[in-house]
């Protein structure tokens, strides 16, 4: 400790002048970068509690503007919005836990010798680089009998080569295989030494795979725009597109707010609150994969650094 | 399989029982791998199977292999159409152009963090360029929308305030793919810096400490140690990269599209979308035709790059 401290500090005393400079470039830099990373977030956050006409005369730049909470009122009017919510949180959490086990297990399996394991290597990694393309992937699930279901939603894109890539380098390099051989010595087979050996010393790995799969389940539109025609299964990205579409020049989405009208005062309120309604659906449910990201950050980039470093 | 022999009654014991002890440990790493494989056959390899429609005149009441074999027919349709060239063009110069401007940001990212001497700080900065990648396409879309719109976005406000002129931008070809790819780096440049972080915290810092004592400056150190061990990893991120330099981001780019932008816009991912699936009258079997030839050709450049980078530089994906 003592010999670290002292090597720091030696480095520090060499600092020479060109070195301050750079130093107060690099600051600079990133304190730029920082400000336009998180300026439009921060936007967003203060448009959703900041008064309508506030936000449409873009007086809204630093902080809420004539602080109100009536966009969050109205979005919790949206029952269809609602709906969606909990067919996203239903699509999010089976679909990655089974998303999670599948990958591990498989990975688990590509991190040991076997026969065929070329092959197989092979036929997965394959599917990497070509695919059959939209429409024979679409018809697929047609013959299936899958278009317009539930299980099409958790089924589609179950599996990720490039996380089951990342969880089988992870087990490869922080499991050592001393213990896989301890393990047979005391009458391990595969199914107890991955259950009892390897799933507990995994948790890195499923955090960071719960991430990965789950924000990209969360944040998937195009699945469901593809495979779905019933509004009822819709994810909540889709209905999402359908708010901020009014955006657009087609102006479609005042159907969506109108369909409100009744419960937010007349039409005319109604769509004067969407102004800021749309910020509001914009944090509601861009809140929840941030959140999963910030508190599993701590697992997360270790883990996938361990997970890429071989990858 | 020493561990094997050792726990075999008979040490050193012949093929024959070695097989049986393999298959009879192994049966079971096949299960553990039978659900992502099936994933793979069901949801990978028969829609490959399927593409066969691509030269059949796909009548879904004939099936896959019961339509009837029209050889070239859609390809050649696709070649002749009046839109194939802005097409093939605007999608490959949308990724190209997304490549030049986008990938070495992250790669200078990673070093700048890297340079950072503030623990605390660069904790956060590295958190914080990670978020924006948990945004979803349509938020992200949505944002574009609000704050670029010609009334009432930020952007425009603050235009009119310098003295300039509003711009549509949503609606200016011209606008399409500086809107496109600027979102995009915004939102991915943080992320894609994960695998350069990686290969920089690797290094060993002896390699630092003995630049240091020879004099190396800040720059020099990046220069002389970082740079060169980035060049690998580097290489094969651009190998990948150029293995997508005609698939498109549909799902972006089709929020995107407007009856403005169209001269820019029209890409070859949301065309196949348009015709095969959006459609009333849907087309498969010339929208395949249409993704096929993609797929072709984004994995002939990839094995492309592929050979030549292995040639010259032996940093190779396969």
């Amino acid at each position: 400790m003592t010999v670290m401290a002292k090597k720091k500090h030696g480095t520090r005393v060499r600092e020479t002048k060109m070195d301050r400079v750079f130093n107060a470039v690099n600051l600079v830099f990133w304190i730029i970068v920082l400000l336009i990373v998180l300026y439009p977030l921060w936007l967003i956050l203060i448009a959703s509690v900041s008064d309508p006409e506030a936000v449409l005369q873009a007086r809204v730049l630093l902080w809420p503007v004539d602080f109100s909470l009536m966009g969050y009122e109205a979005v919790f009017q949206y029952s269809e919005l609602w709906g969606s919510y909990i067919n996203s949180i239903f699509y999010t959490v089976v679909g990655s836990a089974l998303s999670v086990i599948v990958s591990l297990a498989a990975a688990y399996a590509l991190s040991r010798r076997f026969a065929g394991k070329k092959l197989v290597n092979l036929a997965i990694t394959f599917t990497m680089f070509f695919s059959g393309g939209l429409i024979p992937i679409f018809l697929n699930v047609v013959n299936l009998g899958l278009y317009n279901t539930r299980a099409v939603m958790i089924l589609m894109n179950l599996v990720s080569v490039w996380n089951l890539m990342v969880a089988r380098t992870y087990i490869q390099t922080s499991i050592p295989n001393e213990l896989y051989e301890a393990a047979v010595m005391d009458g391990a087979n595969h199914f107890t030494y991955f259950f009892r050996c390897v799933l507990p010393l995994s948790g890195t790995i499923v955090a960071v795979l719960s991430v990965y799969y789950g924000v990209a389940r969360w944040n998937d539109y195009f699945t469901g725009l593809v495979m779905l025609r019933d509004r009822s299964l819709y994810p909540l990205q889709l209905v999402l597109r359908e708010i901020l579409a009014s955006l657009t020049s087609t102006g479609s989405s005042d159907t969506f707010f109108a369909a409100y009208a009744d419960n937010l005062g007349g039409l005319q309120e109604a769509l004067r609150k969407a102004e800021v309604a749309k910020y509001c659906c914009i944090v509601v449910s861009t809140v929840p994969a941030i959140l999963l990201y910030v508190f599993m950050q701590k697992y997360f980039v270790k883990g996938v650094m361990i997970g890429s470093l071989k990858g | 399989m020493s561990v094997s022999v050792s726990k075999g009654k008979r040490p050193g014991g012949n093929l024959k029982h070695r097989l049986v002890t393999t298959v009879r440990r192994d049966w079971q790493l096949w299960i553990l791998l039978l659900p992502a494989l099936a994933f793979f056959i069901v949801f990978c390899y028969f829609p490959m199977y399927g593409v066969q429609i691509a030269f059949r005149d796909y009548k879904a009441a004939f099936g896959i292999t019961g339509s009837k074999w029209v050889g070239f027919k859609f390809f050649e349709k696709f070649f002749n159409s009046y839109y194939c060239g802005r097409m093939f063009a605007n999608t490959f110069l949308l990724n190209l152009f997304g490549l030049i401007f986008g990938f070495p940001i992250p790669i200078l990212l990673a070093i700048m963090l890297n340079q950072l001497n503030h623990k605390r700080f660069k904790g956060f900065a590295q958190t914080a360029i990670y978020v924006p990648h948990f945004i979803s396409t349509v938020v992200l879309a949505g944002m574009i929308y609000l704050f670029f719109s010609p009334t009432n976005g930020i952007i425009n406000h603050l235009i009119t305030a310098a003295g300039g002129k509003s711009i549509y931008f949503i609606m200016e070809p011209g606008w399409f793919r500086p809107l496109f790819i600027g979102s995009e780096i915004w939102q991915n440049a943080g992320w894609n810096t994960i695998l350069y972080i990686a290969t920089l915290t690797s290094i060993d810092p002896q390699l630092y400490e003995a630049a240091t004592i020879d004099g190396a400056t800040r720059w020099n150190r990046i220069r002389h140690i970082d740079i060169p061990h980035l060049v690998p990893i580097t290489v094969m991120m651009l190998i990948l990269n150029c293995g997508s330099l005609l698939s498109s981001n549909t799902d972006k780019a089709l929020l995107l599209q407007t009856s403005g932008n169209m001269p820019t816009s029209d890409i070859l991912g949301v065309y196949v979308y348009s015709v095969g699936i959006a459609a009333s009258k849907a087309q498969y079997s010339y929208a395949s035709a249409i993704g096929l030839c993609l797929n072709v050709i984004n994995f002939a450049i990839i094995m492309l790059v592929n050979a030549v980078s292995r040639k010259m530089s032996d940093i190779s994906l396969f």
